[in-house]
């Protein structure tokens, strides 16, 4: 394929390509909570909430090929893990985050079992069972002394009092009035610190050898066993890791919104499709794919949300959408998932790829010029 | 025993609804491999369809009639629309457009017919509820061993009994069902032979689709409503029948729906404090789990032998 331009990888013109995307998102990131309407920080931390739910399902799925449409469950447990512990034993919210972690590694790992013996859409199979299941059980009369059944348990949030200080730079605030004015762009720094660390930990599995064994177990796990990679505990690990991801922005959620009932639509079956929607029409086995992925959908549900009433619509879609009784967000996704399947089975990551080299290629380095780091001292060589 | 038998009767035939779905799952499993996810969601719309036809005065029999034509036709175009040249990519590629499709026909539902519960009389529904297809007044049972057995329990066991029975002599006594096994078998033998694969696909699909078009509109009419979330919960039954009966056979799919069926009904029955109504999905998980786990081809469904 012919491209317009050709760049060095590592050399000046790729290192200010990078400097300035880098710069252009800082500022995009800083302008939100300090200069945005306060409906936009709200979108923006939805989308933080469903981006780490989706990173954390790209690992699982889009990397190692497990199929799961049961990560509700895992988010569920971390909106309740952090519900239980504020409400019944008064801890602080943030205290939970990591026993929420914790935790859904270890329901992560148990889920993995069957997935040893069970493969492809079988597993996908129990997996939805478990996202139906999960509701079932916050609902069941026996554990409602601690669940708060189909009601839910309220006051889960944090609490924003006088004594809580505020942190201002030269009169400057972006992190939010911590005494309870304007508490926004507090939770849309703690989204942003779990995207963080979600986008951190896959990305630190991904380039890994770790990385390479699920991507191998992915494309045939036969073959992979074959070359030494220890299927059982790879799956066991990808599983526990990517449950325990999920489980930070559902506490996260808790949080945030200060009452959890189990119908909520993230702890249903429907929070699962929307959490593979967001990451296959992103790009699956890509880590911006999920970013991007959710920051769309986030938008375009809240556009479409008021579609219901025909005028709203702009006119180019009116003719498509005016009969619909509700709003289009889900079909249009819905759609789009098809099609995608069809033209960039790669998602918006994928297609960007492969069109974005018709521009601009980048060129890695011959073999061989890379600078060599001795890591064996001379004396052991001989 | 007038308790035990009539938990046994209504499981029966709440097994019985999961058998259709369940029937329709194992047809479009034998013909290309694929599980269904849509399934459910076709035969919520064609439930919808059915509602509508009832809103146009058209008696509930050739109602349902129609239903499965609509489910029919759905069926097929999905698998020569969608799922035919998607399956060339990966199974994986086909498992997301089922999942699309699942959600794109839930989102129709909600955009034709809009979220609430119908027949409403707030949004003008002239039915007063979802018309059932055998008589369902609560006047309407008989008396067996001093057990009140409902006439739409027995009715419904019985169309599952006339599909099976309907379906069985297809497969066996017709050129149709000849090439729908013999496809299922090996199809690019079949091929070879000279069987239209690709005909014999599509009709498969739809097939499946209509079946399943049966069981929802028997869901919503002992539900006597539709709604958007009306086949989640029956899906998943579904997939456990089909799971325990074995993937590849159509009797298991049956028996499987129906024992799934009396399972839950029974643990509901008898210990409402730890499944009662809420948990009956609980039931089906560990039924899933369990078979996959030590019986991964069901219990009457063939061991699959992969080569390497």
């Amino acid at each position: 394929m012919k491209s317009l331009f050709t760049i060095k990888s590592g050399g000046a013109a790729s290192w200010a390509i990078r400097v300035a995307v880098a710069v252009l998102l800082g500022a995009a990131l800083l302008w939100v909570p300090t200069r945005g309407s306060d409906s936009l920080i709200e979108t923006f931390t939805t989308a933080f909430t469903l981006m780490a739910a989706a990173l954390s399902l790209n690992l699982l799925l889009g990397y190692a090929g497990q199929i799961s449409i049961g990560h509700s469950a895992f988010f569920g447990i971390g909106t309740y893990v952090t519900a239980i512990a504020v409400t019944r034993w008064g801890w602080s919210p943030f205290v939970t985050l990591p026993v929420a972690f914790a935790l859904a590694f270890v329901i992560g790992v148990l889920v993995s079992l069957p997935a040893l013996r069970i493969q492809g859409v079988y597993l996908a199979l129990v997996t939805l069972a478990l996202g139906l299941v999960f509701p079932q059980v916050i609902k069941w009369k026996k554990l409602s002394w601690l669940t708060g059944g189909a009601k839910g348990l309220n006051d889960t949030g944090f609490k924003f009092n006088k004594d809580n200080p505020t942190y201002e730079i030269f009169g400057w605030n972006p992190w939010g009035n911590l005494r309870g004015q304007n508490v926004k762009p507090f939770y849309y720094w703690v989204g942003i610190i779990i995207v963080v660390i979600v986008y951190l930990i896959c990305r630190g599995v991904v380039k890994s050898r770790m990385g390479r064994s699920l991507v191998a177990i992915r494309d045939n796990s036969t073959a992979a066993a074959v070359m030494g990679v220890n299927l059982a505990v790879t799956k066991g690990i990808v599983f526990g890791l990517s449950a325990a991801m999920c489980a930070m922005p559902g506490s996260l959620s808790a949080i945030r919104t200060g009452t959890v009932t189990p119908d909520t639509a993230l702890l249903t079956v429907a929070g699962s499709i929307t959490f593979l929607v967001i990451m296959v029409v992103g790009g699956a086995g890509s880590l911006w794919g999920p970013i991007i992925g959710a920051l769309l959908y986030q938008f375009i549900t809240e556009r479409t949300g008021d579609w219901t009433d025909p005028d709203k619509i702009p006119g180019l879609f009116r003719p498509f959408f005016g009969w619909a009784q509700t709003s289009p967000g889900g079909g249009i996704f819905a759609m789009s998932l098809i099609l995608l399947m069809f033209f960039a089975p790669l998602g918006i990551v994928g297609l960007w790829r492969v069109q974005s080299r018709r521009l601009c290629k980048v060129v890695s380095k011959p073999a061989g010029t890379a600078t060599i780091y001795k890591t064996v001292p001379a004396s052991a060589a001989d | 025993m007038e308790l035990f038998l009539q938990r046994l009767v209504d499981g029966l035939s709440e097994g019985s609804i999961y058998a259709l779905l369940a029937l329709g799952l194992v047809i479009i499993y034998r013909g290309t491999g694929h599980l269904n996810f849509a399934q459910g969601e076709m035969a919520l719309f064609s439930a919808y369809c059915v509602y509508q036809f009832g809103e146009w005065d058209i008696p509930i029999g050739i109602a349902v009639i129609m239903g499965m034509a609509v489910g029919f036709l759905i069926g097929a175009t999905a698998e020569v629309a969608l799922v035919r040249p998607i399956a060339k990519k990966s199974p994986f590629a086909v498992f997301i457009v089922t999942i699309g499709l699942f959600q794109f026909l839930n989102w129709l539902d909600g955009a034709i017919w809009g979220g609430q519960q119908l027949p409403n009389t707030g949004v003008g529904s002239k039915q007063p509820r979802f018309p059932h297809l055998f008589p369902s007044a609560d006047t309407d049972f008989v008396r067996i061993f001093g057990a009140e057995i409902t006439i739409k329990s027995l009715g419904t066991i019985g169309l599952v009994l006339v599909i099976t029975a309907a379906l069985f002599l297809v497969f066996n006594r017709t050129k149709l069902g000849l090439a729908m096994r013999a496809v299922a078998s090996n199809a690019d033998s079949a091929k070879l032979v000279g069987i239209r694969t690709s005909t014999v696909l599509m009709v498969s699909w739809g097939m499946a689709a209509a079946i399943g078009a049966l069981g929802g509109v028997v869901t919503a009419g002992n539900a006597q409503s539709v709604s958007q979330s009306l086949m989640f919960q029956v899906f998943i039954y579904a997939s456990a029948a089909a799971t325990l009966g074995g993937f590849d056979s159509p009797g298991g799919a049956v028996i499987g729906g129906l024992t799934i069926g009396v399972i839950q009904n029974l643990a509901a029955g008898y210990a409402p404090d730890w499944v009662g109504q809420e948990m009956k999905v609980g039931v089906s998980f560990l039924v899933i789990v369990a078979v996959l786990l030590f019986r991964p081809s069901g219990l009457f469904g063939t061991a699959k032998v992969e080569r390497v």
